[in-house]
């Protein structure tokens, strides 16, 4: 009797999780905002294989709101975070997206980390009036998706080109090879700014392998590169993936260092690749050692509420709202449009990540950091300029 | 570093490919054993060999292999410990694979062929995402069960890993076929396979023959999920769709019912995508993979080694 009752105990778990995802739909109808409150809809990949973009997003996200609001809001009126999980798929993001905008009415959204998600769910919001503030998608074409979508990062094309020129220039390597996944916006855009400017400089590509789908096996992908004998190996993946492939590539005998971007970064880097990833490195939104008085008690107090160390997805998520409250601020108010009008006149932003302004193409202009990864740490090896850069 | 030759990248891929085979033979070879026995293409298996990898997983985390910390590395375990875990983790399967037989298919046993392969899909997707529910859907760290050592055969690199894999798979192979040809319980098996009723008549135990065939290919699926796990630590609850479904195309290749079919349909599969992969794209690998499924099937629809038997009418 007992096993018949967990077995059924089993199936209603199983049933549960598989409903979860309509049950997102259904949301509550007593939604409008009401008076008092600014609704903020955050989509993140808080399950899945990405998960830690997610939740150190969202905890640098509600480290603002709590400081936001302890100080009494914005205009008198609070902030209030409904936060949805994307399970790190693109096409999940687009129906929390549906959700946040039709159901809950936000009046602006924040997210996602990953390129792919932040390009479905964007179109959603655009069409729904509603501004997104996507906090860490790197890919050009999330502020392509319409005129009320925004980012406080910087940019693929920058960010591949800083990698080629420090492979280039600053390690002196001339021999790349390059491995991405060929389904992911995110993977595929840096890949080929990254091919293009490490051309340009008068480098060579001496492979380029794609691989497709939810792979955790590199073997052949590695072979193929370790025939072409490499000086760096260009890996513009996730931190999910990035372990296995430096596994994989330890494991064939090949000993050059791996470059990526700010992808890898994660709290679980350097357990899922073991020491594969010693003396690799990738670039990152912020330079944690900066003696900025902004930086140092964000770092404070992200410590003191959720005693873990923070990482620049967190610092990203801070920025976004604190971006945000900057735009209701100069806008003049709360609602979708004049928080996009608001928007639009960012200027001189300060922020945890550095100072920028949202330019004409709602992107923000901001330097990269180069890390290099040792036994248990990373350590700061060059911040680059957008201005470094030609 | 020399320029590496074309033979030797060739015969590099052919050695990834046979380890990846490896696996997916030993997962074909389930089955294909009950698909020999009960017609039935057990779709669960998948979810077995994923159910294989957590259990090894938990047995390294109660024993204390695991780091505590995110930041710290997980620690090397000994071979004795290895095996210890392997044989813990057989055992749950070999049980969970019974439990699933004795639940899920033996109440539907005269219901015609249809309901049960639904069953077989509905039991896949309740471990997948009952999975989810229970492991969580980040993915876990699996520990290094061995220091990687690479090896080199004349510029062809070949890690520790993947000779363990190989020569595991093929000594589970091996016994297996022993055990089919050549021992009582085994002959109870094939005297299943070919008629049930009259097997019954004969007086084998025709449930506990099943239950038996469940044990073994749930144990294999085990074995193949720890394998895959030391190899690419990193398991999620989703691990064993991808596999499950190229073993499958390994046993329908190789024929299905037939073990040393599911062994070669394994190899073979693993060694042309590993060959498509390194010669031409990776991306194509798994398309040039059914195709080839689909020619076999089409030149001999039995599959490579399996037998031709007229419709039981």
């Amino acid at each position: 009797m007992r096993k018949a009752l967990s077995v059924i105990a089993f199936f209603a778990m199983a049933l549960a999780a598989l409903i979860g995802g309509c049950k997102d739909k259904g949301g509550d109808n007593n939604s409008a905002a009401e008076a008092g409150e600014i609704k903020i809809g955050v989509f993140l990949s808080l399950s899945g294989k990405n998960a830690d973009f997610g939740k150190t997003t969202k905890n640098g996200i509600m480290l603002a709101v709590d400081e936001i609001n302890a100080a009494g809001g914005i205009g008198g009126k609070k902030l209030v975070i409904v936060d949805k999980d994307t399970r790190s798929q693109p096409d999940q993001a687009q129906t929390v997206a549906k959700a946040l905008a039709t159901s809950d009415k936000v009046a602006v959204a924040i997210g996602s980390v990953e390129s792919g998600q932040s390009i479905k769910a964007a179109p959603v919001f655009q069409e729904a009036g509603i501004p997104m503030v996507s906090p860490s998608s790197t890919n050009p074409d999330v502020t392509k998706q319409g005129d009320r979508i925004f980012r406080v990062c910087y940019l693929d094309d920058f960010q591949g080109q800083a990698c080629a020129t420090f492979a280039y220039k600053d390690l002196g390597l001339k021999k790349a090879a390059i491995i991405f996944a060929q389904d992911d916006d995110y993977s595929k855009g840096l890949a080929d700014f990254f091919r293009a400017s490490f051309k340009a400089l008068g480098g060579t590509i001496v492979e380029d392998v794609a691989f497709q789908g939810e792979v955790s096996e590199f073997k052949d992908q590695v072979s193929k590169i370790a025939a072409a004998n490499p000086e760096v190996i260009f890996a513009p993946v996730y931190y999910g993936s990035i372990g296995l492939i430096a596994r994989d590539f330890r494991k064939q005998g090949v000993k050059a260092p791996l470059l990526g971007g700010d992808g890898w970064e994660s709290p679980q880097l350097i357990q899922l690749a073991g020491e594969t990833l010693e003396g690799c490195y990738f670039g990152y939104h912020y330079d944690p050692e900066d003696k900025d008085e902004k930086v140092q008690s964000y770092l404070k107090n992200y410590k003191a509420k959720f005693n873990t160390e923070p990482n620049s997805l967190s610092a990203l998520g801070y920025d976004a709202v604190y971006t945000v409250k900057a735009a209701i601020e100069l806008g003049g108010g709360a609602s979708p449009d004049q928080i996009t009008q608001g928007l639009r006149k960012v200027k001189d932003f300060h922020g945890v990540t550095g100072t920028y302004s949202i330019d004409e193409n709602r992107n923000a202009k901001k330097p990269i950091t180069m890390l290099k990864i040792g036994g248990t740490s990373l350590s700061k090896v060059k911040v680059i300029q957008p201005g470094d850069l030609k | 570093m020399a320029e590496v030759s074309l033979t030797t990248e060739v015969l590099q891929y052919v050695t990834n490919g046979v380890a990846k085979g490896s696996t997916y033979a030993l997962m074909a070879v389930g089955y294909t054993l009950v698909y020999g026995v009960l017609q039935l293409i057990n779709f669960a298996h998948a979810e077995v060999y994923m159910l294989g990898s957590y259990f090894a997983w938990y047995q390294a985390k109660w024993a204390g292999y695991l780091p505590d910390s995110k930041g710290a590395r997980a620690e090397t375990v000994p071979l004795y410990m290895v095996a210890l875990f392997v044989a813990g983790a057989m055992a749950a399967c070999a049980l969970a694979g019974m439990l699933i037989e004795r639940l899920a298919y033996r109440p539907l046993r005269n219901a015609g062929r249809l309901a049960p392969l639904i069953t077989a899909i509905g039991v896949s997707l309740l471990l997948q995402y009952g999975g989810q529910v229970v492991f969580g859907t980040e993915p876990k760290l699996f520990p290094t069960f061995a220091e990687t050592v690479v090896y080199d055969a004349g510029g062809v690199k070949i890690p520790n890993t993947n000779i363990y894999i190989v020569v595991t798979s093929l000594v589970l192979m091996l016994g297996l076929t022993f055990f089919v040809n050549k021992t009582r319980p085994g002959a109870a098996m094939r005297a299943c396979s070919h008629d049930m009723r009259t097997a019954r008549l004969m007086g084998v135990n025709v449930n506990a023959t099943i239950s038996l065939t469940f044990a073994i290919g749930s144990a294999l699926a085990a074995v193949a999920g720890v394998l895959v796990a030391m190899d690419q630590p990193a398991i999620t609850p989703l691990m064993g769709v991808r596999i499950g479904l190229k073993a499958f195309v390994a046993a329908v290749v190789g024929g299905i019912g037939s073990i040393p079919g599911a062994a070669l349909g394994g190899l073979l599969l693993g060694v042309s995508e590993s060959v498509v992969s390194g010669l031409w794209k990776p991306v194509y690998s798994e398309a040039v993979a059914f195709v080839f499924l689909i020619v076999v099937l089409l030149v001999k629809p039995s599959g490579i080694l399996g037998k031709s038997v007229r419709e039981k009418v």
